[in-house]
Formats: C-alpha cells, structure tokens, sequence
C-alpha cells in the first residue's frame, strides 16, 4: 500500500495552539410591537447605533466588498471543491451590516439577518473566552440602556442571549478555532471518523453546555423541557450552510488567517462551529470551549477513538437533548448503548489519558484546570447533585427558576405562555433577566472574577493580534488617520500624502497568533509617524506566521 | 412534572446510592443554602409573571432566523 503523504509519518508535528473566537447572534425586539416578520430590523439597529467603533459608515451598506468579515462564499467555493478565499470568490453579504470594530478590546459588532451579533477578540484561553464573553454583554448591556432612554415601558428594545424565538427561527452562538489545514481536511474530506468522532462528541457536551428550552421546535416531538436550544433546528450532519439545513458540523471553509492555501497540508485553517448554544452561566460558556480545545487537539494528532462514534447523530441529538431527566440512550456503532453522561464521561477519560502524555502542553492553555472542572461536573451528575450544578450550568439554572415558578404559581404548567416567558426572561440583558438576578444575588458561579471581565471590556487581549487591532484603531483615532477598512486579518488606513493626496496602507494581520503585546508594544513606541507604526508592524508580518513544523500532518 | 426533584433524587451511577449519611447530609446542607440564594432571585421571577400579556410578549418576540 502506498503511502500518501498526508500519511507519512515524517510530517507529524504538534498540534496548533487552540486560539478560540466567537460571532454571536442576539435575540432583540421591541416589546410589545407585534408585526409582520417581528421587529428585528429596528431593534438590532437600534441597538447598534449606540455601539461606537470603526470604520465609521456612511450608510448600512457600504463594506468593503473584499473584506471576508462582511462577505459570504460564492456557492462554488468551499472546502467541498478544495476552492477557498480569493478575492473574487466572495460576494457582498447583504445580510452582514455595518460592521464596526471596537478600540476598546478588539471585538467587533454588526447586524446579521436583523440579529445584533457580537464578535469577541481572538482569545487563548477558554477562561478568557468566559471573560471576553462577559465583557462584551457589559458592552450591549450599556447599549441597551442607552437605546431605551426615553422609550415609553411598552417600547423598549429586548436583547435575548438565547437561540430560538420559540415560533420556529433560530439564531447562532457560532465559535472559531484554529486548527490545522490536514485536520480540516481530514474533518472534510479524508476521515469520515474524525467528523463523527467531533459530532458525537458535541452532541453529548449539550449536558454542559444546553441553555434549555421550553418546548419544541421545528417538526420535532413534544417535550415540555429540553437541554438544548438549538438540538431541533439540525437537519444533517455537515455542509457549509448555516440559516437552513443546518449542519451538525460546519464545513464553511473562511480561514480569516489570509489567504487560504486548501492544498497545503501545512497551512493553518479554521474550524466553524455553529453547533452550541448562547451561553450565560461561567461553567456553560467555558464548556463551549475548553473541551472542544482538547478534543480538536486529540484530532490534530491522530487520537481518535471510533468506540465513541454515534451510530445516528442526528437521531442520538434529539433523543438526548429531549430528555431532561438525563436517562436516554443512544446507540453507538459499537452497538453500545449510552447515556449523555456515560459519553461524556468516556470522552473526558480519553482527554485524561492522553493528557497524562502531555499532549495538550503549549496548545490548551489552564488544560488541568479545564479537565479538573469537567471532571467535577460529571460526578456532580454521576452524584445527582443537580442543586450544586444550577450556579454553574444554564439549562439546570434556568430548569431550576422554571420549577420555582411552577411551586409559586401551581396553575402554571409547561404550556402556559408565562411559563415560555420565563424561559426567553431567563437570557434577557434587561433588567428583567433572570441570569442577572441570580449572577447580582450571587447565586451564579464565577470562574472569572468581576475584575477580569472588566478588564475584558476596555483591553484586547494581550497574547493575539486582537491586542495589535485594538492598539491600531486607537492609535488611527489619536493620530487623526481615517480607517478605511477592518478585517480579522487585514487593516487598510488612509493616509494624507504629502501634497495632501491620499494614499491607502494596509496592514497584514493574517497571524492570529502574532502581533501581540509582547511583539508589538516596541513598536508603538518606538514610531510616533502612523506611517512608521505600520513600516515596523509589516516587519512582524514579513516573519512565516505559523512555523510549518508547528502543524501536524497526520 | 418536576425535573430537578427526580434527577436529586436519582442518581446516575456510582454516586451516592449507598445511602452515606454524611454524603445525604452535605447534599440536605447544599439544597438549603442553594434555596437561600434562590430566594434571592424569585424577585425577578415574581415580575416576569406579573408582567403583561404573557402571549403578546411572546407574539412580539418573532425573530428573523439567523445563522
């Protein structure tokens, strides 16, 4: 038998550093306006205009027209015909509005399909994913309140964190992680058990990471509760679409890492998840995360265990996801039937065994801390001690405020509209939302502190290009310099020439690792001409981005 | 049904099903101090049920699907 080289053993390498994004969608109306097709365009716009950051619009519809942060595939390109990411390959997407990148921390936020979405910077750590998330709700949060001054009590915008309106429409709570190009490939294209493995293992994290819901949706059967928002809303098992048909795993192919190279196995690529739920609860938004983290590690370096392949994802999703009591099963190729808990349970041993080889050193940052959490919630389940997990976990927190409700008002039960109310309530960034009342009374667990969040709503994280962004915009801000354009990898300013002509200057930022602190500090300070500054930041972008023999070819 | 009540009192596998005392004590002590906190909270649920036409929330809720 031949040996490709995509299997050749004197390609392997390690695994990527697990660098984490995310783009989030709100749920946001006004209350009390009942109309045709809801009132999404209006709130979300509203909504956005009191988020400042930059390039400053002249009107809704003026992205760059190359700038993948705004732009969608053409239907010919994506990894299916190994096709990706040349400048004429993408089109204006005009359902992605009026993107703005803050200066505060890098993030940015914009308009999708009439949903407000946020963006956080690129984070390294699942914990600074906690933070960063947290950071930037404070930021919507003030928006909000800014939105609704002066509206009248039965006119005020409602800004849910959640992914379902309960009449069939569901928004995403997408992430972004890099991974090798082989690894997508392999995800994609090589490795039917690499995909199965990853769904099956998300599909059993919903025990994590679910926010719950009241109800069913989209043709599925009646459950009065479920743990996961968005488990009726996927219909196959991957494909790069993600407002229909949804896939369980995502195949868009957008590495925001500069030009794709899809034939080079040593490239860096990202990986779309779109699979999870909005999160509010510390533990569920570091569930997200850090166990994806370590999992994609497993995959990058070939240690995939096909023993923990669903035999029907799809089926095993709904199955698990309607039954609150946690005692459904699903089958396994193996014939093995288990329940959520058991799955995960085996997915965490395998984490642990390998972790023990030390595999996920200088790739998952805090990984011990990660594994340590997981390991505590699974034996909190393992134990039924569902009342300890509520502070950390949303589905049981919010199952928990539901149950209340019921004790308070017996006539209630899961069919009532008030019953629904506080299943949407639960996520609200109003001051009627149920997460903020617990987190205020200090019912919530926090595995970030106040301070941290804090710090992650005016700073950019330090150890990613984010911290170069945010400096960057800043920077263009005091200097007096127009920014012409913001993509993830790439920053175009314009600059008086010297008779006053203007001249357009870009920077590459296609490293998502790179221009951090550490790097770029230096150079701030030492250039006080804007031009300068981008010179000295070009040198850093000159340097290979991600070392070949950092990526695993396996 | 009751969710929460059936999951405390069922566990799922090699927990506490020896019937411990101590571990059925430190699970009473957490229920406790958890409803304590929870007590906190009901404020808010209390508003969310007081609030207006239940229906009409929902109604005015419709979103466009997104992503």
């Amino acid at each position: 038998m031949t040996m490709g080289r995509h299997s050749s053993p004197s390609l392997k390498g390690r695994a990527l550093p697990k660098l984490c994004g995310a783009d989030i969608e709100l749920g946001n109306f006004i209350a009390g306006m009942d109309q045709h097709g809801g009132t999404g365009y209006e709130a979300s716009r509203a909504l956005l205009a009191e988020i400042q950051g930059l390039p400053v619009r002249q009107n809704f519809h003026g992205d760059n027209w190359y700038s993948t942060a705004s732009t969608t595939p053409r239907a010919s390109t994506g990894s299916l015909s190994g096709i990706c990411a040349n400048p004429s390959d993408w089109a204006w997407n005009p359902q992605d509005v009026n993107r703005r990148f803050l200066a505060s921390n890098g993030g940015s936020a914009y308009i999708d399909l009439n949903h407000a979405e946020l963006c956080i910077p690129e984070v390294m750590s699942a914990f600074d994913h906690v933070a960063a998330w947290h950071g930037m709700l404070r930021i919507v949060r003030g928006a909000l309140d800014r939105a609704n001054e002066g509206r009248s009590a039965d006119r005020r915008i409602q800004v849910l964190v959640n992914n379902s309106d309960g009449q069939g429409n569901s928004y995403g709570s997408h992430l972004s992680f890099l991974i090798g190009r082989c690894t997508f490939d392999n995800i994609f294209r090589r490795k039917a058990h690499y995909q199965q493995f990853l769904a099956s293992f998300q599909i059993s994290s919903i025990l994590l990471t679910g926010q719950g819901k009241v109800g069913s949706e989209n043709g599925r059967p009646y459950t009065p509760y479920q743990i996961s928002q968005r488990a009726d809303f996927f219909e196959t098992l991957q494909g790069i679409q993600t407002t229909c048909n949804r896939p369980i795993v995502n195949a868009r192919d957008e590495t925001l890492c500069g030009r794709s190279r899809a034939n080079d196995p040593t490239a860096a690529a990202r990986l779309h998840v779109i699979f999870f739920d909005s999160a509010l609860a510390h533990g569920s938004c570091l569930f997200r995360v850090g166990p994806m983290q370590l999992i994609l590690t497993l995959l990058e370096l070939g240690l995939v265990n096909p023993r923990l392949i669903l035999d029907d994802p799809l089926a095993a999703l709904e199955h698990l996801s309607h039954d609150a009591t946690l005692k459904a099963r699903a089958e396994l190729i193996t014939g093995q039937r288990m329940t959520a808990l058991e799955l995960q349970c085996a997915c965490l041993d395998e984490v642990k065994r390998h972790a023990a080889r030390g595999v996920f050193q200088e790739v998952v940052p805090r990984a011990d801390e990660i594994i340590a959490l997981w390991e505590d919630t699974l034996n909190k389940f393992i134990a039924g001690d569902l009342m300890a997990l509520a502070p950390r976990l949303d589905w049981v927190m919010k199952l928990m405020a539901i149950e209340r409700a019921m004790e308070q008002r017996p006539e209630l039960d899961w069919d009532s509209p008030e019953i629904k109310v506080i299943d949407h309530l639960y996520s609200s960034l109003d001051d009627d939302g149920l997460y903020r009342a617990y987190e205020t009374c200090g019912f919530t667990e926090q595995l970030v502190s106040q301070e941290t969040i804090d710090r992650f709503e005016t700073h950019p994280p330090a150890d990613t290009r984010a911290w170069t962004r945010a400096m960057l915009l800043r920077r263009a801000a005091s200097d007096c310099v127009e920014v012409e354009s913001v993509d993830w990898d790439r920053m175009t300013f314009k600059i008086r020439g010297r008779f006053a002509w203007p001249s357009y200057r870009s920077v590459n930022l296609a490293d998502p690792l790179g221009f951090t602190e550490e790097q770029a500090q230096p150079i701030f300070d030492s250039c006080a001409d804007f031009g300068d500054l981008l010179d000295g930041l070009e040198s850093l972008s000159a340097n290979e981005a991600i070392p070949s023999d950092a990526i695993t070819v396996n | 049904m009751r969710f929460l009540h059936r999951l405390n009192d069922q566990p799922q596998g090699n927990g506490s099903g020896d019937g411990d005392a101590s571990a059925d004590e430190r699970l009473q002590q957490a229920r406790a101090h958890g409803d304590q906190l929870l007590a906190a909270g009901d404020e808010a649920i209390q508003r969310a049920l007081a609030g207006s036409n239940s229906e009409a929330f929902l109604r005015a809720g419709r979103q466009q699907g997104g992503q």
